[in-house]
């Protein structure tokens, strides 16, 4: 079997540089619903989940939303999001038990999405991060479990509050011990997903071992023949379930270019990252577009920035740092600061929503999450969150909403009871994530 | 093959001839004369007696006589056979009811018709090793494998499903061992987890006791490992102190021909600065200043009392302890100080000035520093004691967790070996007077080693000099916050590099220079450049330079995987398949290293056993590395150690007398506890108690999840004493002794001296507290009781079926259950129940065989606790009729009905069983004369453990395999 399934390899891109940015969509592949699978009914269209992270809060006195549906009123922060309006949930008053009193920074970070208590000083341990959970529950699916990425390196130096920073630099933990190493590299996020190197790898290991089984059968007696057939049989078994995923995947790759449509340019910076954070942040969610559009993976989640970011934005006008710039808030710079990463939802949002999947669209079918691990960044406040969601999740989640859980009270206002309800539309059952045994009520 | 085996095996059959009870008589019946009587005697009395229950109709006890027309067919289920053998020899078949039974003589006709059989095939095939069937490692050989393999207790199968167990109830063979494909999707998942331990050193790599793939555990490796080395060289003066006191007084101590450096040893401290302290403390002038005082006060320590020594040593020891106190409260007068540098514009705790300090600080650990606001006086004589004394006793010996530098007095936060940066990581060594003055070569050595990994394992330099770039541009006051600093990145790859290094130097110092940086300030920003690009210059050289040295591991790690040396062409499999995933698959050095260990793992040289066979039909002996393997998985339920394979590899390993020596070192090693759980564990059905949750721990809320623990290591620890002491076997069932902890002591009743509270120890006439042996241990009792209530069935049937291995059917499926709480059985005691149970026939037939032997137990309550009364308040009977009509009561009741009726065949079972796991198959009728012989030579060597393993290791059937064409296979 030739190891070149996917036309859409590294290569095909580079011979293809291209100028543009953007890229021309793939009709987007439901792999089960063109492709009967043998014997069974069609399965249900996937539901994907990502998670867009910007770190140091927003701007709150430019954030809010009143009124639903195509009659939302939106902010000016949250003016990007205007055209999708019917797809959004505007969420406030959320907020993570365990980020609040621990002082500043790291120690409101590390477990946004795990909702777990973080150990200070030299060992790390946190929690499980929701979008872990689903890749382990459901990344077999997929030929990749699950996206991490960044846009910002990680740090893992000390805080004065003594919480490495590396809590500020990951919001995907593997588990309580471990943060998932993020790709910060367009490039290589696109590789691992076009040259299939998750399952390309697994194989090379599988094919490796039947060698050496079949080498071992001459030398042994007919019983033990059986037995090690009894593994080789195994072995190939789990090679053809990882085949098919991938030969499904290849194959509605090819669908669609053979109806005339271009393979994807997406230019490949080879030598570090984009200078420009733009065409950085948007080539991630390209790539998170991508992935989701041929079903790569179902889940992703983006660091945009840590908190205590670096970044800089001189298209912004902004002459400090994100971190420095989020200590005045109110500010004009720090409003087009954060109404600049709405716009990445917005942006990842629509081209979702312009991938026709069956009756509906791949945003139909998914759920994006943008969270900030603060409020305010002047006053550190991690009482209270900002989360918008965009997407039905496949018909699970309504849109065109404002949720405010403000005055609810902090047993009704979790963090955790969000990620409790999506997991569950997403099919998987917990009894409990994080500090919430509950969903949340009202989404 | 060498000739001494071939003798050796033949001695072994002649020697069961010669001892054997049960040996098999000559070969005189035929294939033929068995054939025609099978015919003539066996079918017809079937016909009569045994189908009506047991026919193609009614299979009662599932089983069905009437498909048996051939003698081969006998023959190939001969288990069914010695089963319907045992209950004719019984005459507990045809049962009483029935209203056919036959004459005694077609009865006695049958059994030696079946006997004759059984004789004829053990004789026929006499010295077959038997078909052990090739296997995957069961998942707790998979843990313990991969436990010695890599060096940490990973337990990759711990999500796995349970291993099925055999007809002998052990989980380590080929009869039970299967695959799927969803089993090897944990196995894959499994192979990757252990190769994400992998860490990749300079030379060669280790596996971490966690993944080690992230940076921040890749940190915490490198750093757990720097302070354990800190953490095992003791620097308290006080029992350097007491040491160099011993030494004085080695005479009057009773210890005159004792040297300092044994003191040294003894006491677990440096002997390099033992000497040291003995010097200054010996030196014949008493220095000036606070080097006399210690001088005065080490002298002035009390001289050993003769007659209250320890009590002398204790008051010595608080007087040393105090003298300590002295010289580090002395010593901080002259403690390193150095005010933060501070240039205006840029940060105080910028990487270049924060290092300078710590440098300084560092370089004054052994110096004399006079404190800033002395008005002292000090002369030479002064000065130069006083250089002395902070040499000798410096500020600190090392710096293990370094306060940040904007606040010195938050040493302790956890933040460990660090620099003290704000934000940034960064390492920092500070631990010259450990170095100079306690280790010698070979620790210090080891040290510098362990920082060098540190950068080579976790990229610090790197990291550090990254996480810089971001400070210094985002972070107030942003001394690089002009456009000419731009270029500079952390995320760009290449900023690391030696030119963007040079260039980041050039423009920082100019703006240095520019707003006014004095010299100092401007050494301290040009030597930190010179000094990270040389750290990261040196990894880059090493990570390049280390790579041949990581696939000359790999080759090594394959060998240790899989066993034995590898063939030329397999070490080359393994180099092709790297080179292969670097170079058509495009993976990193790293990832490449770590797909190979996975698929080294995965291979089935490593999760399977399988033993070389080779050509034709015959039996040959196990090569080396075969039997080495075999031993080990028969002792240690995992891979064979250095000294195994050193045998194996020398060709001596199969000489009898090499091959008892290794199996008694075996005996006698830790690893032994893994046949104690494995092989007692199961034979004994207690293997999974630490899961048991059958226990109502409202009503026994004693019952904890650490006297859960306790109990499951009671039959443990017993047992690995045995077997560690070479005790005889029948200790298991008589032993007056038994092994506690405090826990278990107190479920017990018995005291504990203080000393012992934390700790298990041994119970010597433990008849006293109603225990000894296996018996009485809780964890049986607690296993086979449902809840509120004993259960005498359970606990019968447990002593029979496990102890003496007796098989009995399962009960028809229409009888009803007792009550779950005895307080509820109305005015009937347990045991008049169960009476009344047995007077129905159908019950009576197995349940006379064992609830006599549970009724001894009634004195024990349902979690093993002593007792008067049930849970219904009525007093506990404990008096029995045992199945041969003999009474007693109580332990000392069937302990005496054990011995005098039962002993043989508790022994026989014991045998079987051992055997069993020992050669990961089920037994066949050529093993029966081995059994005999090993229960022989048990009884003569005083039913020794070590004689019974040391039998069934020089069996013909343990050294042997079958050829790969026997036709039997």
């Amino acid at each position: 079997m030739s190891s070149d399934h996917s036309r859409i390899t590294r290569r095909t891109v580079l011979r293809g540089i291209g100028v543009t940015m953007a890229l021309p969509w793939l009709e987007s592949i439901s792999v089960s619903g063109d492709e009967p699978a043998t014997g069974g009914a069609p399965q249900a269209l996937p539901k994907r989940f990502a998670a867009l992270f910007m770190g140091n809060g927003i701007s709150p006195k430019n954030w809010s939303a009143q009124g639903s549906g195509a009659d939302m009123e939106l902010s000016q922060t949250l003016q990007p999001l205007a055209p999708l309006k019917t797809k959004l949930n505007v969420i406030t008053g959320l907020f993570n038990k365990n980020a609040t009193g621990v002082g500043i920074h790291p120690g409101q970070t590390g477990n946004i999405l795990s909702g777990a208590p973080l150990q200070k000083g030299a060992v790390l341990r946190g929690g499980i991060s929701m979008d872990q959970v689903l890749a382990s529950r459901l990344g077999e699916e997929t030929p990749q479990s699950s996206l991490v990425l960044g846009c910002e390196q990680p740090i893992t130096g000390y805080h004065e509050t003594n919480f490495s920073m590396a809590y500020s630099s990951h919001i995907s933990w593997q588990d309580a011990d471990s943060p998932v190493p993020m790709e910060v590299y367009p490039s290589l996020a696109f590789d691992s997903l076009f040259d299939n190197q998750g399952s390309k790898r697994t194989q090379s290991i599988l094919d490796r071992v039947q060698e050496h089984a079949a080498h071992f059968n001459r030398l042994v007696s007919r019983a033990d023949q059986r037995k090690l057939d009894e593994y080789l049989t195994s072995v190939r078994a789990l090679e053809k379930q990882i085949e098919r995923t991938r030969t499904m995947k290849s194959k509605a790759d090819d669908r669609a270019e053979n109806k005339g449509r271009r393979a994807i340019t997406l230019p490949r910076p080879d030598n570090g990252l984009p200078e420009d954070i733009r065409e950085h942040m948007r080539l991630m969610c390209d790539v998170i577009a991508l992935a989701f559009q041929t079903d790569k993976t179902r889940v992703a989640t983006l660091l945009m920035c840590r908190d205590l970011s670096g970044l800089f934005y001189p298209f912004l006008d902004v002459r400090l740092a994100h971190h420095p710039a989020s200590h005045d808030d109110n500010s004009d710079a720090y409003e087009r600061v954060s109404r600049y990463y709405v716009s990445q939802l917005a942006y990842l949002a629509s081209r979702l929503a312009a991938m026709p999947e069956g009756e509906s669209t791949v945003l139909d079918n998914s759920c994006l999450l943008f969270i900030s691990n603060l409020w305010s960044g002047s006053q550190h406040d991690s009482g209270k969150v900002p989360v918008l969601l965009a997407g039905g999740l496949g018909g699970t989640l309504a849109t065109g909403r404002v949720l405010d859980y403000t005055d609810r009270g902090d047993e009704n206002r979790r963090l955790c009871s969000l990620y409790l309800s999506i997991l569950d539309r997403m099919n998987v059952k917990l009894d409990k994530f994080g500090d919430s045994a509950t969903q949340l009520e009202g989404l | 093959m060498p000739r001494f085996l071939f003798l050796c095996c033949v001695a072994f059959a002649t020697g069961a001839g010669t001892t054997n009870a049960a040996e098999p008589p000559e070969n005189t019946t035929s294939d033929s004369a068995l054939e025609a009587d099978f015919v003539k005697v066996v079918q017809p009395f079937l016909k009569s007696y045994c189908f009506a229950c047991h026919g193609d109709k009614k299979q009662e006890a599932k089983l069905d006589l009437s498909g048996y027309t051939s003698l081969s067919e006998v023959v190939a289920n001969h288990r069914v056979w010695d089963t319907v053998l045992e209950r004719l020899q019984a005459a507990e078949m045809p049962p009483e009811k029935a209203s056919n039974q036959p004459t005694a003589l077609a009865r006695t006709a049958v059994i030696q018709w079946v006997e004759a059989l059984r004789d004829h095939e053990a004789l026929r095939n006499a010295g077959d090793p038997g078909a052990v069937l090739g296997r995957r490692l069961s998942h707790a050989e998979f843990d313990y494998t991969i436990r010695d393999l890599t060096g940490v207790d990973i337990r990759p199968t711990r999500e796995f499903p349970v291993d099925p167990a055999n007809e002998a109830g052990f989980d380590n063979s080929g009869e039970s061992l299967t695959m799927s494909p969803a089993l090897v999707r944990k196995y894959l998942a499994a192979a990757r987890h252990i190769a994400d331990h992998v860490v990749l050193k300079p030379q060669g790599f280790v596996f971490a006791p966690h993944p080690a793939v992230t940076d921040t555990d890749r940190d915490k490796y490198c750093v757990h490992r720097i302070i354990a080395f800190y953490d095992r060289h003791n620097v308290d003066y006080a029992d350097y102190f007491l040491a160099a006191w011993r030494f004085q007084h080695r005479a009057a101590l009773g210890i005159p021909q004792t040297s300092l450096s044994e003191i040294a040893i003894k006491a677990h401290l440096s002997g390099k600065y033992l000497a040291t302290i003995w010097s200054i403390v010996n030196e014949p002038e008493t220095a000036a200043g606070p080097l006399g005082e210690v001088q005065a006060d080490w002298r002035k320590l009390l001289v050993p009392d003769d007659q209250e020594t320890a009590q002398r040593v204790a008051e010595v020891k608080r007087d040393c302890e105090r003298l300590r106190d002295k010289v580090v409260i002395l010593r901080k007068k002259f403690a390193p100080h150095l005010d933060k540098m501070h240039v205006p514009g840029i940060s105080d705790g910028s990487q270049p000035f924060v290092l300078w300090r710590n440098r300084q600080l560092a370089r004054q650990r052994m110096r004399y520093v006079p404190s800033a606001d002395s008005k002292e006086e000090v002369d030479s004589a002064l000065e130069a004691a006083l250089a002395r004394f902070c040499q000798y006793f410096p500020d600190v010996f090392y710096v293990s967790d370094r306060a940040p530098y904007f606040d010195p007095k938050a040493a302790n936060s956890g933040r460990l070996l660090t620099a003290g940066f704000h934000l940034m990581q960064g390492y920092f060594r500070d631990d010259e007077p450990l170095r100079e003055l306690v280790l010698d070569k070979a620790a210090q050595h080891e040290l510098d080693v362990l920082w060098l990994e540190l950068n080579y394992v976790t990229l610090a330099p790197n990291r550090q000099y990254k996480d810089f770039i971001f400070f210094e541009r985002a972070e107030p006051p942003r001394f690089m916050q002009e456009a000419l600093f731009d270029f500079a990145r952390s995320e760009d790859k290449a900023a690391t590099s030696e030119a963007k290094i040079q260039q980041l130097s050039e423009a920082h110092l100019a703006k240095a220079r520019k707003i006014g940086a004095g010299a100092q300030a401007l050494e301290a920003i040009e030597e930190y450049y010179a000094n990270i690009s040389a750290d990261i210059r040196w990894i880059e050289q090493a990570r390049r330079d280390a790579e041949p040295s990581h696939l000359a591991a790999l080759v090594k790690f394959a060998e240790r995987a899989w066993r034995r040396p590898l063939a030329l062409s397999e070490e080359e499999e393994v180099l092709t398949f790297y080179h292969m995933l670097r170079e058509k698959d495009e993976l990193s050095h790293e990832d490449a290293i770590r797909d190979s260990v996975a698929s080294i793992i995965l291979s089935p040289r490593f999760c399977f056993r399988l033993d070389r066979a080779e050509a034709g039909e015959a039996s040959r002996p196990l090569s080396g590395y075969a039997l080495a393997s075999r031993l080990s998985y028969f002792l240690w339920s995992s891979m064979p150690d250095t000294e195994l394979l050193a045998h194996a590899a020398a060709g001596d390993l199969n000489q009898p007398e090499v091959l008892v020596a290794q199996t008694r070192r075996m005996l006698g090693d830790e690893r032994i506890w893994r046949l104690a759980t494995e092989f007692a564990g199961n034979y004994l059905d207690f293997r999974r108690f630490e899961e048991h949750n059958a226990v109502d721990r409202e009503r026994f809320a004693g019952f904890t999840n650490e006297l859960r623990q306790a109990m499951y290591e009671e039959p443990l620890r017993f047992f690995v004493n045995i077997v560690s002491q070479n005790r005889s076997v029948l200790d298991l069932l008589y032993g007056d002794y038994t092994f506690v902890n405090p826990i278990l002591a107190k479920h017990y009743g018995m005291s504990i001296a203080e000393e012992d509270a934390d700790r298990w120890i041994r119970v010597d006439q433990a008849h006293r507290f109603g225990r000894g042996g296996l018996l009485p241990m809780a964890v049986f009792l607690t296993k086979n009781s449902p809840g509120l209530r004993t259960s005498p069935v359970k606990r019968g049937y447990w002593v029979v079926r496990r102890l003496l291995g007796e098989h009995i059917p399962a009960p028809p499926p229409e009888v009803p259950e007792l009550p779950k709480d005895e307080a509820k059985l109305g005015e009937l005691t347990l045991p008049q129940v169960l009476a009344r149970h047995r007077e129905h026939r159908v019950c009576a037939g197995c349940h006379q065989r064992f609830d006599a032997i549970g009724l001894v137990f009634e004195g024990y309550g349902p979690i093993g606790e002593r007792r008067d009364q049930d849970l219904g308040g009525r007093p506990v009977e404990t008096k029995a009729t045992f199945p041969d009509g003999s009474e007693g009561a109580g332990l000392d009741g069937l302990q005496r009905y054990l011995h005098e009726k039962r002993e043989e065949q508790f022994i026989d079972n014991l045998c079987r069983k051992l055997f069993t796991f020992a050669l990961g198959r089920s037994l066949v009728t050529s093993d029966r004369s081995t059994i005999a012989t090993t229960r022989t030579r048990l009884a003569a060597d005083g039913h020794r453990f070590g004689s019974l393993v040391e039998t069934i290791v020089l069996s013909p059937q343990f050294l042997n395999k079958r050829g790969r064409d026997d036709p039997r296979d």
